[in-house]
């Protein structure tokens, strides 16, 4: 496949990152699941913003895109994706690629997202977030790619840190100088998911404030809160149960260090009703306008 | 092969086959041992699949019950490895696979019940079309119906069952007990297409499924009555044709007419 040819003058032929403006602060969202569809379209439920998996709408039509379609005329919209597998040593697959550029011109996001991950190579797909290695030849591959991709959907992307369950004895750096490196030369913007740094933090052994604290605090423009299942010598990132209250605890620290930034509650599997989760995100929303009511009060006594 | 080519397909073998190389560039954490936390992922992948299928194919699950489809299910993801970016299109190839595999192809009803499914679930998110209304039939004169020639709507597909899957699975829809596998004499012919949003199936007549086959070919109204004349009592034919197509502008299966 010519790539070369698809990116014609683009800047990563040219060697640069694509610049791109951050994001806007949304406000206090919710991941878009079928479950609620009904409540949500004949409801108005008080979301600022719905975050929707991308792959559940790359699909030829039918009600699916319907719903969608009416949703993104009432509410801002994020695209995520499972897919991307920006990280795979595979060959970039333009099919997948194209329908994702599509599905933006129809939703018109206010960003898209994916995970920085791989998820198979030599045409097989595990569906999986599989971690990499932190390695040097690891970075130089995935920020080519990043690249290749925002120039393909001629924006700069978001990628998320993923729950990992190994380490590679190969790598020559932490996951957060990898993803502030990544960041740095490619120009895409971080998805800092606060459940997955607990879980990996916990399942290698490390202080979540110490991944919190080597992001860079200007490249977050997103957080995901989400629960997990324990399994007492590890965690599992199932996404299946309410946040627990550590990892409200990083939220709040997360705040701290990365201010005023678009946060969603994500739920996966075992889904509640509605009610239910908007009780998490009126909790994302509570806890951010304290915090940050404070960190304000803190800047004026200082600036006095 | 780079390294990081290298280890991602010893990682990714190691999830396919449970082959043990990667475990030696793998790390044990302070509290699990490497082969523990490697086999999350290698569960991961299995159940994630089978669950896919769960969803894809409800009615089956529950015609098989948890322990034979899950077992079914790991036999697909071990047959047929997902090579599509989308979970959405892993299951399409099930209804092969039972058609084909020991000891599902043994029972015939297992396929044609994948097979009805996999059809609605086609049609429910099958590309939208407009979709043809009668009144689109009064502009052609009485002297060119016989050029009329039809499309389909882009959700309608049709599809022979051997069984009586189509029975089976109306009553597990409707929570009762389904009745025996049976094998059927001649072929179900079924039509299954999407209203507005809702994935509908009924079953053709022999002549009717003929006619809607040679129709969809683009043969033209004409021809279709001179065929049905051969079926059934030729001079009912041309009624019969359009009350055939009566009911398919009706049901929202067509989606254009042109002469």
């Amino acid at each position: 496949m010519n790539v070369a040819s698809r990116l014609p003058n683009s800047p990563a032929a040219l060697g640069r990152p694509l610049q791109s403006d951050k994001p806007p602060f949304l406000g206090f969202g919710l991941g878009l699941r079928a479950q609620h569809y009904d409540e949500i379209l004949s409801g108005n439920p008080p979301i600022d913003w719905f975050e929707v998996i991308s792959e559940n709408y790359m699909l030829p039509g039918g009600q699916p895109l319907r719903v969608l379609d009416r949703i993104c005329e009432r509410y801002p919209v994020v695209m995520h994706g499972v897919s991307l597998s920006i990280a795979s040593t595979a060959p970039p697959n333009f099919e997948y690629l194209q329908g994702l550029k599509d599905l933006a011109v129809r939703v018109e996001p206010k960003w898209i997202s994916d995970h920085l991950c791989w998820t198979g190579v030599h045409g097989k797909n595990l569906h999986d977030l599989l971690p990499i290695p932190y390695t040097n030849e690891a970075l130089d591959h995935v920020v080519s790619r990043v690249q290749l991709v925002q120039d393909f959907l001629g924006r700069a992307i978001v990628l998320e840190n993923v729950s990992t369950y190994v380490q590679f004895n190969n790598s020559e750096m932490t996951e957060w100088e990898f993803l502030a490196e990544l960041s740095r030369r490619s120009g895409c913007w971080l998805l800092f998911d606060i459940n997955n740094v607990y879980v990996s933090a916990f399942n290698h052994g490390y202080d979540p404030m110490t991944f919190l604290n080597g992001i860079p605090a200007d490249r977050v423009v997103q957080f995901h809160m989400a629960g997990h299942s324990h399994m007492g010598t590890h965690i599992i990132d199932t996404h299946d149960h309410p946040v627990c209250e550590d990892v409200w605890d990083l939220y709040v620290a997360a705040i701290k260090r990365f201010g005023r930034v678009s946060t969603m509650i994500e739920r996966d599997a075992n889904i509640p009703p509605l009610d239910e989760l908007l009780v998490e995100v009126n909790r994302t929303r509570e806890i951010a306008e304290k915090v940050l009511a404070q960190l304000d009060k803190n800047l004026g006594k200082q600036a006095r | 092969m780079s390294d990081f080519a290298r280890q991602q397909a010893d990682f990714q073998r190691g999830i396919l086959t449970g082959d043990d190389t990667v475990l030696t560039e793998i790390l044990d954490s302070p509290r699990e041992k490497r082969e523990t936390l490697y086999g999350v992922y290698r569960y991961a992948y299995g159940s994630r699949l089978v669950e896919a299928l769960r969803n894809d194919h409800a009615l089956l699950h529950s015609y098989l019950g948890d322990e034979a489809f899950d077992e079914m299910g790991h036999a697909y993801v071990k047959a047929r490895p997902s090579e599509h970016p989308n979970l959405r299109w892993f299951s399409q190839g099930l209804p092969e696979f039972l058609r084909s595999a020991e000891p599902y192809c043994n029972h015939p009803v297992l396929a044609d019940l994948a097979a009805l499914e996999k059809a609605l679930n086609d049609a429910f998110d099958a590309a939208e079309g407009p979709v043809l209304e009668l009144t689109a039939m009064a502009s052609f004169a009485p002297e060119q119906w016989n050029d009329l020639k039809f499309q389909p709507h882009l959700s309608a597909t049709r599809l022979d069952l051997s069984t009586n899957a189509s029975a089976v699975w109306l009553a597990l829809k409707n929570d009762e007990t389904p009745p025996d596998a049976a094998k059927l004499e001649e072929p179900a012919r079924i039509l299954v297409w999407r209203q507005d949003t809702t994935p509908m199936f009924r079953e053709l007549a022999p002549e009717e499924a003929m006619m809607w086959d040679e129709a969809a070919s683009g043969i033209p109204f004409g021809v279709l009555c001179e065929m049905l004349a051969t079926y059934d009592d030729p001079d009912g034919a041309a009624a019969r044709g359009a009350g055939y197509l009566h009911g398919w502008i009706t049901s929202g299966n067509l989606t254009a007419v042109s002469t």
